[in-house]
């Protein structure tokens, strides 16, 4: 059964609308629909088009937290949905995941570990060809080469906050980066690197590696690299990766026992 | 916080209540020596330490921020410090990652009765973090002609980088 | 019952013409995402894009015509604002001389209508002092 079958299916009564897209004008933009609607749901997926769909459910959620929502989620997208339902953020009972596997050129050059969902609906599964060959890269030069490297980087940054907006694990209603004392008003670039380093920081055992930051950021800063080291540090330093399993809690999310602390 | 005076670095410690900061005490009603550099600051509890106060301080120019709680077993909240412990280890490894040497972010565990390892520990670190020299970050980097020309020289994509 | 939906659109602020989607929720504007393979923004905005839909139901947004009277802004019908701008306009220029005016149009306002503030700066009040908020 397609996922438009499936949505069709589960409209009759086992949810109240369906998270995916609708073509507009050539363009695949973000919709939900209702029983009313659901011919109108577009049928493929193309690579260029993710939107940030964990953060559009836990919104319909927050304002009705009753509405039961079945969405075309890719492993990316399940992910944040895991993360965020952990943090109390999203309900999953409420939510049905029609899994769509990425495929070709996307799974491959999207660089995530695992581009498809734990059930594929859509989408024939393609192995994952994680890269983290920058990362490697970086952690072979020297230190002063390094902190060059990120400084000239994040000296283009025009603060758009285009990478925090965009992030399926960003909702705090009062975010760091916008607190005068950590990050000084009015300043372009945003204080050097604290500004990232912030945003680094805060996604410790939590960022899902979707990419959407990278592919908001009008300056081409290699924030992906970033922070795919620090999902690698804590990966190495506690065997957690964010995402991969709803029992799971993050280890920088709860004090833990004397065993964690090897 | 201003230029570094004489050109001396400066280390921010955060000593916990009820373990460091009474060795600390203990090591100067002891009369124990050790280098001024230290400015230190009293937390509650070192697992109320945020990475956000990490990285303000190196924003700020501190050459070097060392941590001090209790031994593992000994906190007076029990388990804040397993806390310090698992951030300080993705502290210094994202910090390394960026380009800031692990030699200038140290954590340590000193309990109330460890006036001697205090001084010990204020010695070694200050030490280590003169060996690392002034920071990178430290007040007007912006503004040094040398560091400013490096940045501008530096600014390709991650691609195109030699790795040594 | 929730209802959600995107309308894409153009960002009304500079003359980039970065590409947008509105979303709209509970029939209010909820908020803003970029535009993915637009051909201009290429799915980024930058900060006044990103806010963009923040404007439109501001508590400080002007819905009507203010006039300062006796220290207090007080609404007043359009026809009253306007007939005290011209007039004050037209008894500065008059006084002292065309020169002592000057005009800034906004990247919120259409082509058109900047172009209609131009002419009234130039052909109708005679000055070339006329700028656009981009240049600020």
């Amino acid at each position: 059964m397609s996922i438009k079958e499936k949505a069709r299916e589960l409209l009759e009564g086992e949810v109240d609308g369906v998270l995916g897209c609708r073509l507009v004008g050539g363009s695949h933009l973000p919709h939900l629909f209702t029983a009313a609607g659901i011919e109108d749901m577009a049928e493929d997926y193309p690579e260029g088009e993710r939107y940030p769909i964990a953060s559009i459910v836990r919104r319909l959620q927050t304002e009705d937290p009753g509405v039961r929502i079945a969405v075309v989620a890719r492993g990316c997208d399940e992910r944040s949905l895991i993360e965020l339902s952990k943090q109390g953020q999203v309900d999953l009972g409420r939510v049905v995941i029609l899994g769509l596997a990425c495929e070709g050129d996307l799974a491959r050059e999207c660089g995530c570990a695992e581009p498809y969902p734990s059930e594929i609906v859509d989408g024939q599964r393609v192995e994952g060809v994680p890269d983290y060959s920058l990362v490697e890269k970086m952690d072979r030069m020297p230190a002063d080469a390094r902190l060059d490297f990120w400084l000239s980087r994040f000296g283009s940054c025009i603060k758009c906050y285009g990478c925090r907006n965009v992030c399926p694990l960003c909702y705090c209603k009062e975010c760091a980066l916008e607190d005068a004392e950590m990050v000084e008003r009015g300043r372009v670039p945003p204080a050097r690197p604290a500004f990232h380093l912030i945003r680094a920081l805060d996604m410790a055992g939590r960022c899902v590696d979707c990419g959407l930051c990278e592919e908001a950021c009008p300056m081409g800063i290699p924030l992906r690299t970033l922070y795919r080291k620090v999902g690698r540090v804590v990966e190495d330093n506690f065997d957690y990766r964010p995402g991969r399993s709803l029992e799971e809690k993050s280890p920088l999310a709860v004090l833990g026992t004397e065993k964690d602390l090897e | 916080m201003g230029e570094n005076d004489n050109g001396e670095v400066r280390i921010l410690a955060f000593l916990c209540n009820w373990c460091s900061y009474a060795g600390a005490d203990l090591a100067g009603v002891s009369r124990l020596q050790y280098p001024p550099n230290v400015l230190d600051i009293r937390v509650m509890c070192t697992g109320t330490i945020s990475p956000y106060h990490v990285i303000k301080a190196f924003q700020m120019g501190i050459d070097g921020v060392l941590i001090a709680g209790c031994h593992i077993g000994d906190c007076h909240y029990i388990k804040g410090n397993y806390m310090t412990y698992k951030r300080f280890q993705v502290m210094r490894d994202v910090l390394k990652f960026i380009g800031i040497d692990e030699d200038r972010l140290r954590l340590e565990w000193v309990s109330a009765a460890e006036g001697e390892k205090f001084a010990d520990v204020i010695k070694g670190f200050t030490e280590q973090v003169e060996k690392a020299g002034p920071s990178p970050l430290r007040s007007g980097w912006e503004k040094d002609p040398a560091q400013w020309e490096r940045i501008r020289n530096a600014f390709k994509p991650l691609e195109t980088l030699e790795p040594a | 019952m929730t209802d959600y939906r995107t309308v894409p659109t153009v960002c009304p602020y500079c003359g980039t013409g970065c590409g947008m989607l509105l979303e709209v929720s509970g029939g209010r504007l909820a908020g803003v995402l970029p535009q993915k393979g637009h051909p201009v923004s290429d799915g980024t905005l930058c900060i006044k894009g990103w806010v963009a839909n923040q404007f439109v139901e501001s508590p400080r947004r002007l819905t009507r015509p203010l006039v300062r009277k006796g220290g207090k802004q007080q609404a007043v019908p359009v026809e009253e604002a306007l007939a005290l701008v011209a007039g004050r306009l037209r008894d500065t220029v008059e006084k002292h001389g065309p020169d002592a005016a000057a005009f800034i149009c906004s990247a919120k306002c259409t082509n058109e209508e900047d172009y209609l503030v131009s002419k009234i700066a130039r052909a109708v009040v005679g000055t070339n002092n006329i700028d656009h908020c981009a240049r600020l």
